[in-house]
């Protein structure tokens, strides 16, 4: 066997995992009505039909002051044993065990939903949700372990196999674990001792209600990193002391809190693995299985973690949102088939952010499990000639899904290679993993039968030749030639010519403007900075990467930027650019003030101000095909997930 | 004086190569297969040529026995090839899960039918250690055991053997034959030529099983064991020493420093100027560095 140690089962308590690979906790936005879903039964469901061992539930709230989020389980009515009960006899199904995470999130959310109150150690305002809590009188700390115990029962009853406590980078426990959130002169604050009082109650109230056979864990938050918090030397202590009290049987552990929610879910600029050497930590004071969780997305890795003692169980969270089925895929030595996640965090982090279901850009069948999930796919009951146009990742999602189903498939791209605009996109700084998603479907679309064409540049006529009965359109979109009066100008280059080094005479002094908002400015931008230029953006939002937000990009992205010398003018609708080649201007107003100003002279310019669509085959093959579809950027420019999620949908429609 | 009836018995038993790192299966008891190499016990081997010495000397007979599946031929091949004159391997499937007292009396019984005078194996194995089971057939069969023999002497109706005790002391001890002997690893193997290895390969090897011993398959084998394994724990890998990165770092430069384990990656340096000037900021880097002087 390729991965021995992946492989190997590991107690956790009085339950046997069969292999070390758990699908750690995270917000899904899948429960309805406070209630376990369906959704969540089908979602949780795959990932044990893909062969993880242990599947953690995302968090449950124990307390009715614990209303983060609009749709998570009130796990503290009893009306959810019924729903947990589906839920866990569907996963049982496949061999996997599954423990649901109860947490109070205390400061960390805000009493908009719940209409209540939030309760913490301290009135402090937590840094995202800037809601004064309540000081919590001893009396409600009571309240809360007791909501801890009846939560852990209605747990038990539906037929878990196991709870983890939230003691991580959101939760009430912490904040009473850390300096920074715990002022409390009381026997609850100061010392170590008295800090670990409350969260130490909270599992000695669930201990209690579940019994001794029971498995039982804790995730810390192994590093709040952060100047004043907690840090790796606490913790280990914190953990031991938790170790010695007898009463918990695992450490899952997590990293950052709010302060620096870009460490909590790392991107793509953040090393894999990064958490490794924190697992490592703990583990090595403790006897307890240690859990490790942070941009492990391979096998490999998680072997290597395994086999050289840094941690007993490898939680992957976004690489099984992404491949649910990766574990059965290592387990039988078919890494080429595995779809790597690629940490962009625009389907998962980006999405949940904003109170949408939770998705992936790689996988369309997340939360939608029931009707795209494994096994779903059924053979087309008429087999037709299908030619697709354009294998960016919508035309290649679109060739895999047709061909898998029997279809005689033809795929041309006009580039030498497939992939589309990702080619580009990963040559932005940083960006480079964002080519994993071409890596994870040409083998795909291999397999499935299609057969590809490069280099040509396929015309109406000779597609007609090939008399198809569908034709799919995904020939994706190009810069907006004039987005901007003065665009015609001389040293005028867009954002892909720059990437692809197509900018002859960009000199040293750039300006950058950014109608984007994404990394498609902010990537170029940085892009030009590692090359010694001097880059100055402008953009009319409030301020540069202004969707950088949700998927945790901001923070690292200028930072780096501000680094690397980039300049902002922010507030900016620009109007006109102009001037010779070599002694640029930009003319436009502040959208607040209107007041009108002229930025330059620059060296050069480059425009993010927009896609057109490329649809000029589509128009004229128009009523002379019998089917004819388009699908991803030729019919409106937008990201890669809609490319994947129409190029899925329509190969699996024809 | 050459004495045609001295039978001697010789057991080879394989071994897996301690060389390369080995790893431990963790479902159920065992060395995963992986990368493991089978070599040839070496104290059977050292052994198997005091045996040999002894019919080069006196025209002793050598029986070569080996006890398991078919990849044991061979070492019966390689033995043959030295100049063993008989080769048995001795296996069945109801032998299979066998303990050292299960195994212990498949050799008894061997020893019983063959009868030979002497009893040569090695002592201990390289990957193992000690093999209790030559020991616990010599007591079955009611018949003494040397082990740790590293000379031996043949007398009338009798051995003298100097083994090793501890402390790196010896003691000379005396037993009646037949007996078993456990030698150990020193004689350095016979080469076997060419053409030996050749003909080896064609001679056959005998091929015993249960029935042919009239052993029930009750006693041996897996129901046979009288030792169950209850589990079977594998050992925590030591962990990784953590070196706490400072506090006061901003968060994503301690994670660098974490995960470089604490090494910092020297920063380049700019340098501008003239090309007088640049060679001669290089040169003096250079010296700084004390790479030239």
């Amino acid at each position: 066997m390729m991965f021995p140690n992946l492989f190997s089962p590991l107690k956790l308590g009085t339950v046997e995992v069969k292999n070390r690979i758990s699908f750690q906790p995270h917000l899904t936005n899948l429960a309805v009505g406070n209630l376990p879903s369906e959704k969540q039964m089908y979602y949780w469901g795959e990932r044990a039909k893909g062969g993880a061992g242990l599947i953690i539930t995302e968090e449950m709230s124990v307390h009715p002051t614990d209303m983060s989020y609009e749709k998570l389980i009130d796990v503290y009515h009893p009306e959810v044993i019924e729903g947990f009960k589906k839920i866990t006899d569907y996963v049982h199904q496949y061999d996997a065990k599954i423990f649901a995470q109860l947490n109070h999130n205390g400061q960390q959310g805000d009493g908009s939903i719940s209409r209540l109150p939030v309760w913490a150690p301290s009135p402090m305002p937590d840094v995202l949700f800037r809601e004064t809590p309540k000081e919590m009188e001893p009396e409600d700390i009571e309240e809360v372990a007791r909501y801890f115990a009846k939560s852990a029962i209605h747990v038990r009853e539906g037929g878990f196999d196991g709870i983890e406590l939230q003691f991580g980078h959101s939760s009430l426990a912490r904040q009473f674990l850390s300096p920074l959130t715990n002022f409390r002169s009381d026997e609850y604050g100061g010392s170590l001792e008295n800090r670990l009082r409350a969260p130490l109650k909270f599992i000695a109230a669930v201990r209690k209600a579940v019994g001794k056979d029971f498995p039982l864990g804790v995730r810390m938050c192994a590093d709040e990193m952060i100047p004043g918090g907690l840090d790796l030397a606490q913790v280990q202590e914190i953990c031991a002391q938790l170790e010695a009290s007898g009463l918990i049987d695992f450490m899952d552990l997590s990293i950052a809190t709010f302060y620096n929610l870009y460490l909590v879910e790392g991107s793509m600029h953040t090393p894999l693995g990064y958490t490794i050497p924190l697992a490592a930590g703990v583990r090595e004071k403790i006897k307890l299985p240690v859990f490790c969780t942070g941009r492990i997305n391979d096998p490999v890795m998680a072997e290597k973690v395994l086999a050289s003692g840094q941690a007993d169980m490898i939680g992957m969270c976004r690489a099984l949102i992404c491949d649910p089925h990766l574990p059965k895929k290592a387990f039988e030595g078919r890494l080429d088939d595995i779809r790597y996640c690629i940490a962009c965090n625009q389907g998962c982090i980006g999405r949940i952010g904003m109170n949408k279901l939770l998705g992936c850009v790689q996988n369309p069948a997340v939360g939608r499990e029931k009707e795209w999930g494994e096994g779903t796919l059924k053979p087309a009951a008429v087999k037709k000639k299908v030619a697709i146009v354009g294998g960016g990742p919508g035309g290649m999602w679109a060739a895999k899904m047709a061909g898998r189903r029997g279809h005689d498939v033809t795929l041309y791209d006009r580039n030498e290679n497939l992939g589309g605009q990702v080619l580009t996109a990963m040559k932005g700084a940083g960006r480079d993993e964002f080519g994993v998603i071409i890596r994870n479907e040409k083998s795909q679309v291999d397999k499935s039968g299609a057969k590809v064409k490069l280099g040509v540049e396929v015309t109406t006529e000779q597609l007609l030749a090939t008399k198809p009965d569908v034709v799919i359109i995904a020939t994706g979109s190009v810069p907006k030639e004039h987005p901007v009066g003065g665009a015609d100008g001389p040293s005028i280059y867009n954002v892909l010519q720059v990437l692809n080094n197509e900018a002859a005479d960009l000199g040293q002094n750039v300006c950058l403007i950014d109608y984007d908002g994404h990394q498609r400015a902010a990537a170029t931008a940085e892009f030009l900075a590692n090359q010694g230029k001097k880059v100055h953006m402008i953009t009319s939002s409030l301020f540069i990467g202004a969707e950088l937000g949700p998927t945790q990009d901001l923070y690292l992205t200028r930072q780096r930027l501000l680094q690397k010398g980039v300049t902002f003018t922010p507030d900016i609708a620009v109007i006109e650019v102009g001037g010779e080649a070599g002694a640029k201007t930009v003319k436009g107003f502040n959208v607040y003030s209107n007041i009108w100003d002229e930025w330059g002279p620059f060296d050069s310019l480059v425009l993010a101000m927009g896609q057109r669509v490329e649809d000029s085959l589509y128009m004229s093959l128009k009523g002379k095909v019998d089917e004819l579809y388009r699908v991803g950027d030729s019919v409106a420019p937008r990201k890669v997930d809609m490319a994947i999620w129409e190029g899925h949908k329509i190969g699996r429609e024809i | 004086m050459p004495d045609n009836n001295l039978n001697i018995l010789v057991l080879l038993r394989e071994c897996s190569d301690p060389r390369p790192p080995a790893k431990v299966i963790t479902r159920g008891a065992g060395i995963s297969e992986r990368g493991l190499r089978r070599i040839a016990n070496p104290a059977d081997l050292s052994a198997l040529e005091e045996a040999l010495v002894l019919k080069d000397r006196l025209g002793a007979v050598v029986t070569v026995l080996a006890m398991g599946p078919q990849r044991l031929d061979d070492l019966l091949h390689l033995a043959a090839s030295l100049g063993a004159d008989r080769c048995i391997r001795c296996w069945d499937h109801g032998m299979d899960g066998g303990d050292a007292t299960a195994d212990a009396r498949v050799l008894s019984r061997l020893i019983k039918i063959l009868a030979p005078a002497l009893i040569f194996s090695g002592s201990r194995l390289p990957d193992r250690g000690d093999d209790p089971v030559p020991a616990l057939a010599a007591a079955l069969s009611r018949i003494p055991c040397l082990a740790a023999v590293t000379e031996l002497t043949l007398g009338n109706n009798n051995v003298k053997a100097l083994r090793k005790v501890d402390r790196g002391g010896y003691q000379e001890v005396a037993a009646p034959l037949p007996c078993v002997v456990l030698f150990e690893e020193g004689a350095v193997p016979r080469y076997p030529s060419v053409e030996a290895v050749t003909a080896a390969v064609a001679t056959g090897v005998e091929k015993w099983n249960l029935a042919s011993l009239g052993l029930p398959f009750w006693e041996v084998g897996a129901s046979g064991a009288i030792l169950p394994l209850a589990e079977f724990g594998v050992p925590r890998p030591d962990p990784i020493r953590v070196v706490t990165p400072d506090a006061q770092l901003p968060a994503f430069e301690r994670i660098i420093s974490l995960l470089s384990g604490g090494i910092k990656s020297r920063e380049g340096r700019l340098h501008s100027g003239s090309l007088d000037e640049t060679v001669a900021g290089i040169w003096q880097i250079l010296v700084e560095e004390g790479v030239a002087t």
